[in-house]
């Protein structure tokens, strides 16, 4: 492999970079609407996120470097890492608000669940690479990925993370609609899904979870809890009408209406200060991502590639429409980030670096 | 070209097909979105502006009710009394601090108190009441209520608050309240607390804070602009806590608290059912007012009460660890039946002094008490016969014995923070002090001086286990939790933790000598004879070294300086033969446990059967 080869860089994936990069700014400036001190210049929590996106910048800088085809290689080394720090997690994890998802590492924290996406998505990509190409997948072959999906999963909802964990699942099970499968298998996994579900209701899940389902169906039931966030969040977004408040001129983040709102609301904020302009343009650039990492699977050289990027384009697509879904009141508070907009840095960093990972494959489609 | 589409395999062909499928899926959920979107900041835009403008929804938390406590009776120990509350919403304040200080003015405050108590409004919400003065008393409350027109955004409210109807009575048992801690947020058995919460500190408050508390409710109300609230949208009711019933009496509790603080500095009791272990009196003095720390303790105060030397906040009942005294005595008398060392008959005499070695131990009484059995030896509380029975069992025989009894280990009462004692061994003198064991330190041991470390409680289930008939029962304060309707939740029954393994003969030899202490010529607890109808009782004085003094010279309590004073015990049961009762009575520094113990416990046992006679003749109040 050469260091760097003329042809990545006159075959530099723009589109990707701008727009990825564009979000992450955004982010940025929310986030210092959506910090409650006003002293500083740069509130604590959006100076740390700079400081995060720097570092998720050399970081997808990097993995340029790399031809993606190395990560079939370490792709289960890694997910079996993975593993071992959401073990980790459940033993020395830091706990913030009842959830203990954090590894402390000095002057910042990891989050392992956020890497087990990633992880998930280069096991994916490998596993079904290396299929037989023409025989259709059955359901005895669903079993040995349910199971690499199911040990994150349940690791993460001890945490307690519901929302990662349907993330993970979800992302997971998306690569089925790029695989052929037979109808009646589809079936038995939803039946699956089914058993799963009711598993994780009787073993796994906290009470606040359940209370949170028992809200979405009957908002009545909390009027302190998840449908008073819902509630709040509306008028948030609504209010902000076609050009918004202005910066910092938000009254119901401003003035603390809104629950979480540097992570699961933090959208609700920028509805509010930059009206349906500012949403609009974020879900246009989310959009071209999304559209622009199925251009790039398209277009990839290999099948590794191509599922690589279709998984990645996946974790944005489910992320980002369940996130806004939720703060614009068509789904349930289940506590799913907002990739690059919300707080958090190893979020942010995955992130990153899977953008950098779509970038990769459409670099090296002419490379061979 | 190796490009996807030109590898041509069928697998390849679908992944392709289904990749425009995909695209159509996330172009069609995205405009759904945006639609959406469009519909609520667009359309609807006007309608959300102006319900944020009118600053909308106010949230208001309703606190349950904490569950009530009350004694084996039914009689109210803790319940709730009213309190009224000044609030001031920022939002609606035009000049805050002109407003702080004019409530300063009519409350009567302290100005800065009540700056405190608003605190910075930076990060939270302007909505957001803040409680600025708590519990005014009435004058107070018309005097705000009156000017209450030209205070805009000030109001009055009126919160339960916790109240404790005896104030410091039980104080230790009962506990009190204060907000949840930053750090016991951060874990994950309190995730169902959130920041403000009342949470129980010390006591049964702290033990059943989740039967306590009964879950919150809440109100969502819209207001306008000035506050005034417009519309209850929504609103769940709060959960009462559950109801508590302790095994105490508390004609009992105040008997005992009377006694021991009329004379006293500090000191602890314990009245205990020895047929069930149903602690029905636990004092420790001095004590102090929860009701002081139910509307939030003053730092000073608090400085005050950790800071006194006589450390109120201790529960000396069962976090109290003394030497026994001559309490300790049946220890020994209990091993010597039991080895066979002695007989019920079996005499020594006792010519004041007892030589082991080259050094002499004395006899409490100077000239001795002549020839004496193990009988006499309870009874006058002879050093001599135990120094001799002590030395021929040995240590770690007479370690054995009181660890039988369930002492130098927890007693499991059902309260936190309870001490185990000490009961000393070879092993364990060796391993502290890295010094021998020897044969004098027996000596001292044997009439319970040394290195024994006994709390009230312990004394007071060892002794209930001997005289019951060797039945050791876990001693407990809790008797039910009721549901607010009075359902029972959990009701809780004598435990047996074991039984002695003694023999009735040794049991009925010792309580036999217990109850010639008092009844007896000669006896030491002669202060519990003539109790009210007639009933006669048993028990054991104590008198704990807390420093040495020169053998024989046993100054006269003027002469000694009151923490160098000894510490007096009494023990007691009644009725002898079928007791009903056992007290047990430590009077830090009160000097001999004959005078300054007993006549506490025979209060306590007085109350006890003055209201049982007036119960049976139906003339109870």
């Amino acid at each position: 492999m050469p260091g760097i080869d003329r042809r990545l860089i006159q075959n530099f994936e723009w589109p990707i970079f701008v727009m990825g990069l564009a979000v992450a700014l955004i982010g940025i400036v929310n986030l210092i609407s959506a910090s409650p001190e006003r002293s500083a210049f740069l509130p604590d929590t959006a100076w740390r996120q700079l400081v995060w996106m720097g570092l998720g910048l050399a970081l997808l800088l990097a993995t340029l470097l790399l031809d993606y085809r190395t990560l079939e290689r370490i792709a289960v080394p890694f997910y079996g890492g993975v593993i071992l720090l959401l073990v980790a997690v459940l033993f020395i994890g830091r706990i913030v608000n009842g959830s203990q998802r954090w590894i402390d590492l000095g002057p910042m924290n990891l989050q392992p669940s956020e890497l087990s996406k990633l992880a998930l998505i280069i096991l994916f990509a490998r596993l079904l690479a290396r299929r037989s190409a023409t025989s259709p997948i059955g359901l005895l072959d669903l079993v040995f990925p349910a199971v690499l999906v199911a040990i994150p999963a349940a690791l993460i909802v001890k945490q307690p993370d519901l929302g990662t964990a349907l993330v993970l699942c979800v992302v997971s099970a998306s690569f089925l609609a790029v695989t052929r499968v037979r109808i009646g298998s589809i079936l038995l996994i939803v039946a699956g899904g089914v058993a799963a579900v009711t598993i994780a209701w009787l073993f796994f899940l906290h009470d606040y979870q359940k209370e949170r389902v028992f809200t979405f169906m009957n908002p009545e039931r909390d009027p302190l809890g998840a449908a008073y966030h819902a509630i709040q969040s509306q008028i948030a977004v609504g209010s902000g009408g076609l050009f918004g408040k202005g910066f910092l001129h938000g009254s119901q983040s401003q003035l603390d209406f809104l629950p979480e709102e540097q992570t699961d609301f933090v959208f609700s904020v920028l509805g509010e200060e930059w009206g349906f302009v500012g949403t609009a343009t974020v879900l246009v650039l989310y959009l071209g991502i999304l559209i622009r990492g199925l251009m790039i699977a398209h277009s990839s050289k290999d099948l590794f590639g191509a599922y690589l990027a279709v998984g990645i384009v996946s974790l944005f697509f489910w992320a980002g429409a369940i996130n806004v879904g939720m703060v614009i009141g068509v789904l349930p508070v289940v506590g799913v980030p907002l990739p690059m907009l919300s707080y958090g840095g190893s979020a942010l960093l995955t992130c990153m670096v899977a953008l950098g990972l779509l970038m990769n494959v459409s670099m090296r489609r002419y490379i061979f | 070209m190796n490009r996807l589409t030109a590898t041509g395999s069928p697998a390849d062909a679908i992944v392709e097909r289904r990749l425009t499928a995909v695209a159509v899926i996330v172009v069609a959920v995205w405009m759904l979105l945006l639609t959406r979107l469009f519909y609520l900041q667009v359309v609807q835009g006007d309608v959300y502006r102006i319900s944020a403008e009118r600053n909308s929804v106010r949230t208001q938390r309703v606190d349950a009710p904490r569950g009530v406590i009350t004694d084996r009776n039914g009689e109210v120990l803790v319940g709730s009394r009213p309190s009224f509350d000044v609030l001031v919403v920022p939002h609606e304040t035009e000049d805050v601090p002109t407003t702080l200080s004019r409530i300063a003015g009519l409350t009567g405050r302290d100005l800065e108190t009540v700056r405190t108590s608003y605190g910075d409004p930076r990060g939270r919400s302007r909505f957001q009441p803040q409680r600025v003065a708590h519990d005014l008393d009435r004058d107070a409350l018309a005097r705000v209520e009156g000017r209450l027109w030209a205070l805009g955004g000030v109001l009055t409210q009126v919160t339960p608050v916790r109240g404790y109807r005896y104030g410091d009575s039980a104080a230790h048992l009962l506990g009190w309240l204060g907000e949840v801690g930053a750090d016991q947020l951060a874990r994950k058995e309190f995730q169902s607390y959130r920041r403000g919460d009342i949470i129980g500190v010390g006591g049964i408050e702290k033990l059943l804070d989740t039967d306590l508390r009964g879950r919150p409710g809440g109100r969502n109300l819209l207001v306008d602009a000035h506050g005034r609230e417009l519309q209850l949208l929504s609103a769940v009711d709060p959960e009462p806590g559950r109801n508590v019933v302790l095994t105490i009496d508390h004609r009992l509790q105040e008997a005992a608290e009377a006694a021991l603080s009329r004379d006293h500095k500090s000191g602890a009791v314990v009245a205990l059912d020895p047929r069930t272990g149903e602690i029905l009196a636990l004092v420790s003095h001095p004590a102090f007012d929860p009701n002081e720390f139910a509307i939030g303790v003053d730092p000073e105060r608090w400085r005050e009460l950790t800071s006194d030397p006589f450390r109120p906040l201790m529960n000396r009942a069962l976090q109290g660890q003394y030497p026994p005294g001559s309490t300790y005595k049946v220890v020994t008398a209990i091993g010597g039946l039991e080895e066979k060392l002695i007989g019920a008959h079996s005499e020594v005499t006792c010519g004041g002094w007892f030589r082991l070695g080259r050094r002499t131990y004395r006899c409490w009484r100077p000239g001795g008490h002549g020839v004496v059995d193990l009988h006499t030896a309870i009874v006058q509380s002879c050093d001599v016969f135990f120094y001799k029975l002590g030395v021929d069992l040995g240590v770690d025989r007479l370690a054995y014995y009181a660890r039988e009894l369930g002492l130098g280990a927890r007693t499991g009462i059902d309260l936190s923070g309870e001490m185990s004692g000490l009961v000393p061994t070879k092993e364990w003198k060796e391993h502290r002090d890295g010094t021998p064991w020897v044969e004098g330190d027996t000596v001292s041991l044997s009439i319970g001086q040394g290195m024994n470390l006994w709390t009230p409680l312990q004394l007071a289930t060892a002794y209930a286990a001997i005289v019951n008939g060797g039945i050791r029962y876990r001693p407990h304060v809790l008797k039910r939790i009721e549901e607010p309707d009075g359902r029972i939740v959990h009701g809780v029954d004598a435990e047996v933790l074991g039984e002695l393994p003694f023999s009735p003969q040794t049991l009925a030899a010792v309580r036999s000598g217990l109850v010639g202490v008092v009844n007896e010529p000669h006896g030491t607890g002669s202060v519990m004879k003539n109790l009210p109808g007639g009933v006669l009782a048993g028990g054991k004085t104590g008198t704990a070294q807390v420093v040495a003094l020169p053998q024989g010279a046993r100054a006269d309590l003027e002469d000694v300086e009151h923490q160098d004073r000894d510490h007096a015990w009494f023990v007691t049961f009644a009725p002898a033969d079928e007791p009903r009762i056992v007290v047990s009575v430590l009077v830090e520094h009160g000097g001999h446990g004959g005078s300054a113990a007993a006549p506490i416990a025979r209060d306590v046992v007085t109350r006890f059967l003055q209201d049982e006679m007036d119960l049976y003749a139906g003339n109870r109040p």
